[in-house]
């Protein structure tokens, strides 16, 4: 690999996960952006990435200079970038490769999703939009149904049961009751979860995330305008691999090639291994997803996730604490928005100004899972 | 919701379940792919996969996906054919009757109307009995 110029987080901005009827598109845009801006001494980025997955839905595409001018950046370079549910994850590592590259110095990275425009059963069809459409969507199969599967296989190989998978909703709600940016922002119990509909057996309701309107920006500046802040974080580490996207073809179904691959580049870049992580996002859209996310990371063994967090691993306080924001499934899934929401709350974490559960870390890891598994980025934060 | 063209593009691998196989590794995959995804060898070859097979795990989608309104709850499955898997419905089985490991066998069904108005038939699965 050639020479990369180190890239810091010089700001971070986000809105409150949630359901905006009052809000557009580029309202919740420009709202994220101009607070990373603000934080990184107003300075003016050169360059856009829009990470976004459904803004055909809401029939708007050519998001960047959308965004871009309601912000005032005419003339700047700009560009949305997609990897389904993934999609923040890689408009960062997108933004870090220009400032990396020295083609850029300042570039600001904004996640947006806006799902609450349309009928909820037009929302479901479009995420199922990173499923196979060919030999998967014909058949009626929703993103839930496709986890579902995983879930029941799951299972099935290693005898883990429901209530232990469950139990994950209970803990993100609870983390996420204290984060003034989650969405779903209430405790539960395991029998609201035990008790709450079936949408796809053996999937509940609360094992699943919600749909979120959203957006979350972070501005990433070169060594030259670190000045920017004083609290700079450093991305130590990103990689990004994909899989693909039927799962009829996978070698395994249990396990996430591309979470586990993804993680050993970021790792190996940042010259640091897992046992270094104190503080952790996972992708969690359903229970199913967090274990497996958890487990081809390497924070577990396979099939021992459930069982590790029932038992009080990842909690606030251990080594590493997961999803202190409460995770897709309490702070909310604002698609191509997540992977920067994670990397926002994490900056925050290592920084020590997270308003919600807060530990004192100085390594930092964040997940971001597209489709089934099939696009995932992993970065490693350093302060 | 699909259109009729995708449904006449895809006819033979969905209906006759073509699957490639690698001529230099071996891994069969469905759908079939360009190069294997285990080696990257070009040389593949297509074959049809069995019609019988088994469940490896399956769903219910009780919540549906637009267009698919009157097949819902529908039974959703990975199935184990040969040396491949692939994901279908399940039908002529009540939901609480299917179960991981049972025997099944393609047959030729009806799905949700495309977007322009077709009626496409599509490989699903039925209980096998014997």
């Amino acid at each position: 690999m050639c020479e990369l110029r180190r890239v810091y987080v010089a700001g971070v901005g986000m809105v409150k996960v949630g359901k905006y009827v009052d809000k557009s598109l580029r309202d919740l845009a420009g709202e994220a952006a101009l607070k990373a801006m603000e934080e990184a001494g107003n300075e003016v980025p050169e360059a856009l990435v829009v990470g976004n997955m459904l803004s055909s839905l809401i029939e708007q595409e050519n998001l960047a200079s959308l965004i871009g001018d309601h912000l005032g950046l005419r003339g700047a370079c700009g560009f949305k970038v997609e990897g389904a549910c993934g999609s923040g994850g890689v408009a960062v590592l997108t933004g870090y490769s220009l400032v990396a590259s020295g083609l850029f110095s300042k570039v600001l990275v904004v996640g947006v999703e806006k799902l609450f425009e349309r009928p909820s059963s037009d929302v479901i069809r479009g995420l199922a939009y990173a499923a196979d459409a060919d030999y998967e969507l014909i058949y009626g199969v929703t993103f839930s149904g496709l986890n579902a599967l995983l879930m029941r296989y799951y299972m099935s190989k290693y005898g883990v049961k429901y209530e232990e998978l469950a139990y994950w909703s209970v803990l993100m709600h609870k983390n996420g009751s204290r984060n003034p940016y989650a969405q779903l922002r209430y405790e539960i119990t395991l029998e609201d979860v035990l008790k709450s509909p079936l949408i796809a057996d053996p999937i509940r309701l609360y094992d699943s995330c919600p749909l979120s309107d959203g957006a979350s920006a972070v501005f990433l500046a070169s060594e030259d305008s670190k000045r920017l802040t004083d609290t700079p974080v450093i991305i130590a580490g990103i990689g990004n691999s994909i899989d693909s996207v039927d799962l009829t073809s996978r070698l395994e179904l249990d396990h996430l090639l591309a979470s586990r691959v993804s993680a050993e580049s970021a790792l190996r870049m940042a010259k640091t291994d897992l046992r270094e992580v104190e503080v952790a996002e996972v992708h969690d859209a359903y229970t199913i997803t967090a274990a497996l996310s958890i487990e081809s990371i390497g924070f577990a063994e396979r099939g021992k996730a459930p069982k590790a967090w029932s038992e009080g691993r990842f909690s606030p306080g251990d080594k590493p604490s997961l999803n202190l924001s409460g995770g897709l499934k309490s702070r909310g899934h604002p698609v191509g928005a997540t992977g920067v929401y994670q990397l926002a709350e994490v900056v925050m974490q290592l920084r020590g100004d997270f308003p919600g559960v807060s530990v004192p870390a100085e390594v930092g890891l964040t997940q971001n899972i597209g489709g089934a598994g099939s696009n995932v980025t992993t970065i490693i934060l350093r302060r | 919701m699909t259109t009729l063209q995708r449904i006449w593009r895809l006819k033979n691998t969905i209906l006759n379940l073509v699957a490639s196989r690698c001529l230099a590794c071996g891994y069969v995959t469905y759908p079939p792919k360009m190069r294997c995804p285990v080696c990257g060898s070009r040389e593949l070859r297509e074959e049809r996969l069995p019609r019988e097979g088994e469940v490896l795990s399956y769903t219910i989608i009780r919540v549906p996906a637009k267009g698919f309104e009157n097949f819902t709850p529908v039974i959703i499955a990975l199935i184990k054919l040969g040396d491949a898997k692939v994901l279908s419905e399940v039908v002529d089985v009540k939901p609480e009757d299917v179960s991981i490991g049972m025997r099944v066998v393609a047959t030729v069904r009806k799905s949700a109307e495309t977007i322009d108005g077709g009626v496409p038939y599509v490989t699903k699965f039925k209980p096998l009995k014997l």
